[in-house]
């Protein structure tokens, strides 16, 4: 058996004693008490000796029960300082009134009627009483004691530690107690000196402590995948305001103006304004008449002012839109991962805030085809490599699709929307080719990828949620389940 | 979202085919199934396809789609010799009328319920809550032709459906539940619509409520419709779909003389498409032929013209055609979305990270460097959080929502600072030390830039651990910073300091003030930096504004 030298030093004690407290113990060791019980816990893990612990409950007075346990209880120095009755009026002149006649009535010493107060002369003194006299009486009277807050409690735990037969044998043997290092010093390191010395041996039993390495939300650790998908994908990253006009956020997407996403129960508007921009009237000719294209518009009328007034942007695809813009020529492929705003109740599926995440490829001769080709691959890195299409509707794609991923235990999933952008959006800013166009909500994948069960659990975070969630776990595990 | 209930029974009798079938491939004509039920199925429909709000015209489409009836569907307009006035005094309240009249209907359970159905998702999708579009039909014959619709004083009174005592429009708004729930639509116009018969007795108060006098029930044989609204083209849509729904249940429409034109006509309209631009957008090799095939499979009919056109005649109830595309939408709905093979995008190109998040990728390395958690506060909070339990003023370049829905989420964030302190309040039971950091963007007017902050606390949290990685955060991201005294009354006089580079202020840092500890309910001293990341060099200028 491999004992360090202090449960060596513990068991040499023993072996005369036999049977001590820790205090006594730790006096002929010259180490402290809770020293010696943490040897005496080591050596009851190996058998040699046998830790008992008992839990002694003492009481004692505070301030106010000292001076009550001289003077009396309240109740019981007024009910002496009348005779059979007084009136109300004057037994509240005396100091103790406000304690004493409601615990007077309580124990039913006395009875109050029509302001007189009257004793019933059953005032024999009650178990606290009798337990203010002697504390050492225990039971009913010194809770009821310590209920008032005159006397508190004191829990001492008393250690007793025993020799048991097998230490007794083994300390027979005769032990070792040539003197051992902890740590390890630059002297003795440089000098040589630790050819000579005894290393203290540390027990794989004992647990380290945790500590928790800082580390990414695993949240953000989800959209950097994403991130680094796309980008190995050869696409550009784009980044934009949270503010837009609702000229890039709907107009421009050939949302029509009485849409009911443009209504102030479904999107946050804002009180400012911005200017339409340079060419608004071929979005507005859009509108109304379907422009040179072969649309017909949504007819109606069209407001500059409503297309003026800002929002917290509903979805990242104004970005795309005004990046397209300033890109008209192919190709063109970006992404953007971003918060976007809905003006929802919250509760643990629905979020006022979010991030999507969303693309466009621009290109000559890119095709519906490739827009399904470009989603299962897409998916298919991220872990989901069952993925099945359905039609879908977006007011700005034609045709539209609606991807749907496999996920064990939950059947198909609806994961995001894609299609092609309408020629009604792309062609008042002379973008010729086909722009094929997906977006997707990641929130709801950060949902299956941590088994959360409430959306708000990523943006309001309990440490431990980051601290107990590993870096790195096996992709099986990690992609395309829980 | 419109979700439609189909009664199986009423389904296979219309589709001709058993429910099976028809529930396996309805999701691939666009469409979720909702609920499967043993008698019923609730399937949600998109906006864009007001027609398929009703049974007939989802087992119209069906038919189609399965192969069982293929092409246009016709549908018989004869006149009914029925006038129907329009008061030229609606111009300015409720000016368009569509109507019909509908003949030998014989309406079952089933059918009034698809009907009533259709009436109420017409109400939500094309209607926009009945303001744009609303929609009354009345048993004809409790009613005596010619109709007018006109502009009636607000005290005209009549029996409104579900009541048995005369009302005044007034009343009306102010006591009949749909009065309640539609009043803003007319309350502001100082004449109300009216729809009247000869006799002058009241049919309806569009787009409020009908009159119990012409209610439906299933005796009622002979029907009229009366759709009003302020978009023609949307009240005329809504005719044409609740007549061909009608017209599919076994109804004759009939047409009514409305200001010198016979309504509805239910004519279809035609387009030229090119199968070269259709293929192109698919991706599928298409002839004419092939297009004409797939397009007769969706109820147009469509036939080869020239070497690449394709004439197609599409149905009245078709609101959702605006544009070619929308026909070749429908050729690849028919072509299957399952039939498609996939590829890659042959588009080269070389992926780039933006600058703005590469330097966030910096900090959270930064970040996890020093031994910080990251957390993902909210973008949105109230000026309670940002500003008074920080114990700093409003800052008058803060973004308010004009409508928010609670007071926790009444403004943008300027600042991360406060949301972490928050999120250690939200920590309070957890491990000590804490140490947490975020970066993001902020909005201050109406520019969204980037901020990062570090929050640490635990029992020897001090100014000069703040001190020391506001330094490191400097040093590590290049910005040539000097210190100045702060006045940020969130931090203890003495021991705060501000971080400027340029001649800019771009972050504070020390140790948080008692009070806005004690306001956050914390009980440890909390060192705590904030920098603004637009002081990094290369931070990409003026792109989050709008």
């Amino acid at each position: 058996m491999d004992l360090s030298l202090n449960e060596k030093r513990l068991l040499k004690v023993l072996e005369t004693v036999k049977k001590g407290d820790p205090a006594t113990l730790a006096a002929r060791m010259d180490t402290t008490a809770e020293s010696v019980i943490q040897f005496a816990l080591l050596l009851e893990g190996r058998g040699l000796a046998r830790v008992e612990k008992k839990v002694n409950t003492t009481y004692q007075l505070t301030e106010e029960g000292a001076r009550y346990a001289r003077d009396g209880l309240p109740e019981r120095q007024m009910i002496r300082s009348f005779a059979d009755r007084i009136p109300m009026s004057d037994l509240k002149k005396h100091p103790l009134s406000g304690i004493g006649i409601g615990q007077m009535r309580k124990k039913g010493w006395v009875t109050i009627r029509d302001g007189i107060v009257e004793k019933t002369g059953m005032d024999a003194p009650g178990s606290d009483e009798i337990a203010l006299a002697d504390l050492s009486a225990g039971g009913e009277g010194v809770a009821l004691l310590q209920k008032r807050g005159l006397l508190c409690e004191h829990q001492e735990t008393v250690y007793t530690i025993t020799l048991t037969p097998e230490g007794e044998a083994l300390a027979a043997k005769g032990l070792d107690l040539a003197e051992e290092v902890g740590t390890l010093t630059r002297e003795q390191i440089t000098s040589g000196a630790w050819k000579d010395l005894r290393l203290r041996r540390y027990r794989l039993e004992t647990l380290p402590r945790k500590i928790y390495p800082g580390k990414v939300h695993p949240y953000q650790r989800l959209l950097d995948e994403m991130r680094q998908i796309l980008l190995e994908m050869g696409f550009a990253e784009i980044y934009g305001g949270l503010v837009q006009s609702s000229f890039w956020n709907f107009d421009a997407l050939f949302q029509p103006q009485d849409h009911p996403a443009r209504e102030m129960q479904d999107t946050f508007f804002l009180k400012e304004t911005v200017p339409v921009p340079l060419g608004f009237e071929k979005v507005r000719d859009m509108h109304l008449h379907g422009g040179t294209t072969s649309s017909t518009g949504w007819g109606g009328h069209w407001s500059r002012g409503k297309a003026e007034q800002c929002v917290l942007r509903t979805h990242t695809t104004s970005l795309s839109i005004q990046h397209l813009v300033a890109h008209p020529e192919p190709p063109v492929k970006v992404f953007c991962i971003g918060r976007v705003y809905r003006r929802e109740s919250i509760d643990s599926t629905h979020l006022a805030e979010f991030e999507q995440l969303e693309g466009i490829v621009m290109d000559r001769d890119v095709t519906f085809r490739h827009l399904l080709g470009f989603l299962k691959e897409f998916y298919g890195r991220m872990g989901f490599e069952d993925v099945r299409f359905r039609p879908g509707y977006f007011p700005y794609t034609e045709p539209s699709v609606e991807p749907e991923v496999y996920v064990d235990g939950l059947g198909w999933v609806e994961m995001g929307g894609a299609g092609i952008f309408r020629e009604e959006v792309r062609a008042p800013w002379g973008v010729a080719h086909p722009v094929l166009a997906w977006g997707l909500g990641v929130s709801r994948v950060a949902m299956l990828r941590l088994g959360l069960k409430d959306l708000r659990q990523l943006y309001r975070t309990d440490i431990d949620l980051v601290r107990e969630t590993p870096l790195w776990r096996q992709a099986r595990e990690i992609r395309g389940g829980q | 979202m419109a979700v439609i209930t189909l009664h199986y029974r009423y389904l296979e009798r219309l589709v001709g085919c058993d429910r099976a079938t028809i529930l396996e491939r309805l999701p691939m004509i666009g469409s979720d199934i909702e609920r499967v039920e043993e008698d019923h199925v609730d399937v949600e429909f998109f906006p864009s396809r007001p027609d398929l709000f009703s049974v007939e015209g989802v087992a119209r489409a069906m038919r189609g789609f399965l192969g069982i009836e293929t092409g246009l569907p016709e549908y018989r307009v004869t006149p009914s010799g029925i006038s129907f006035s329009v008061d030229p005094g609606l111009a300015s309240i409720r000016p368009y009328l569509g109507t019909a009249v509908i003949r030998g209907i014989a309406l079952d359970e089933e059918s009034i319920l698809s009907l009533m159905g259709l009436q109420e998702a017409l109400h939500w999708a094309l209607g926009r809550g009945r303001s744009k579009v609303a929609i009354g039909i009345h048993d004809l014959d409790r009613v005596t032709p010619p109709f007018r619709y006109v502009a009636a004083e607000r005290t005209r009174a009549f029996v409104p459906l579900d009541y048995d005592r005369e009302m005044t429009m007034e009343e009306i708004l102010e006591e009949h539940p749909k009065g309640r729930a539609y009043a803003a639509i007319v309350r502001d116009f100082p004449k109300f619509p009216l729809i009247v018969d000869a006799c002058n007795q009241v049919l309806s108060f569009p787009p409020i409520i009908n009159g119990e006098l012409t209610r439906v029930t299933a005796d009622s044989r002979n029907l009229l419709l009366d759709t009003t609204g302020t978009d023609e083209r949307a009240v005329m849509t809504a005719v044409n779909i609740i007549c061909t729904a009608l017209a599919d249940a076994g109804g004759r429409i009939e047409s009514v003389l409305v200001s010198g034109s016979h309504v509805p006509s239910l004519a279809p309209s035609t387009r030229l498409v090119s199968a070269r631009e259709c293929s192109a957008l698919l991706g599928v090799d298409l002839t004419p032929a092939d297009l004409s095939l797939l397009l007769q499979r969706m109820r147009f009919a469509a036939e080869p013209a020239g070497d690449d056109g394709v004439r197609v005649t599409v149905p009245c109830y078709r609101a959702d055609i605006m544009h070619d595309w929308d026909i070749f939408e429908d050729a690849a709905i028919a072509y299957g979305y399952e039939n498609f093979r996939a590829a890659l995008p042959p588009t080269f190109t070389i992926g780039r990270a933006h600058p703005a998040m590469v330097i966030a990728s910096t900090v959270r390395s930064l970040g996890t460097g020093l031994g910080y958690q990251e957390v993902i506060p909210f973008t949105l909070t109230s000026e309670r959080v940002m500003y008074q339990k920080m114990q700093r003023p409003d800052a008058p370049e803060t973004l308010c929502v004009l409508h928010p829905i609670s007071e926790e989420n009444t403004i943008v964030r300027t600042a991360i600072l406060p949301l972490l302190i928050e999120m250690l309040q939200f920590n309070r039971h957890r491990e000590l030390p804490q140490r947490l950091f975020a970066v993001g963007d902020v909005v201050e007017g109406l520019a969204t830039f980037q901020k990062s902050a570090f929050v640490s606390l635990h029992p020897a949290a001090d100014f000069s651990e703040a001190y020391a990685v506001a330094d490191a955060l400097c040093r590590e991201l290049s910005i040539p910073y000097t210190t100045q005294e702060s006045g940020d009354p969130a931090f203890i006089q003495g021991r705060r300091g501000s971080l400027v580079a340029n001649g800019r202020t771009v972050g504070t840092f020390g140790e948080i003030h008692p009070a806005v500890l004690n306001a956050f309910e914390l009980e440890h001293p909390v060192a705590a930096v904030e920098i603004d990341l637009t002081a990094v060099p290369g931070y990409p200028s003026g792109q989050g504004t709008p």
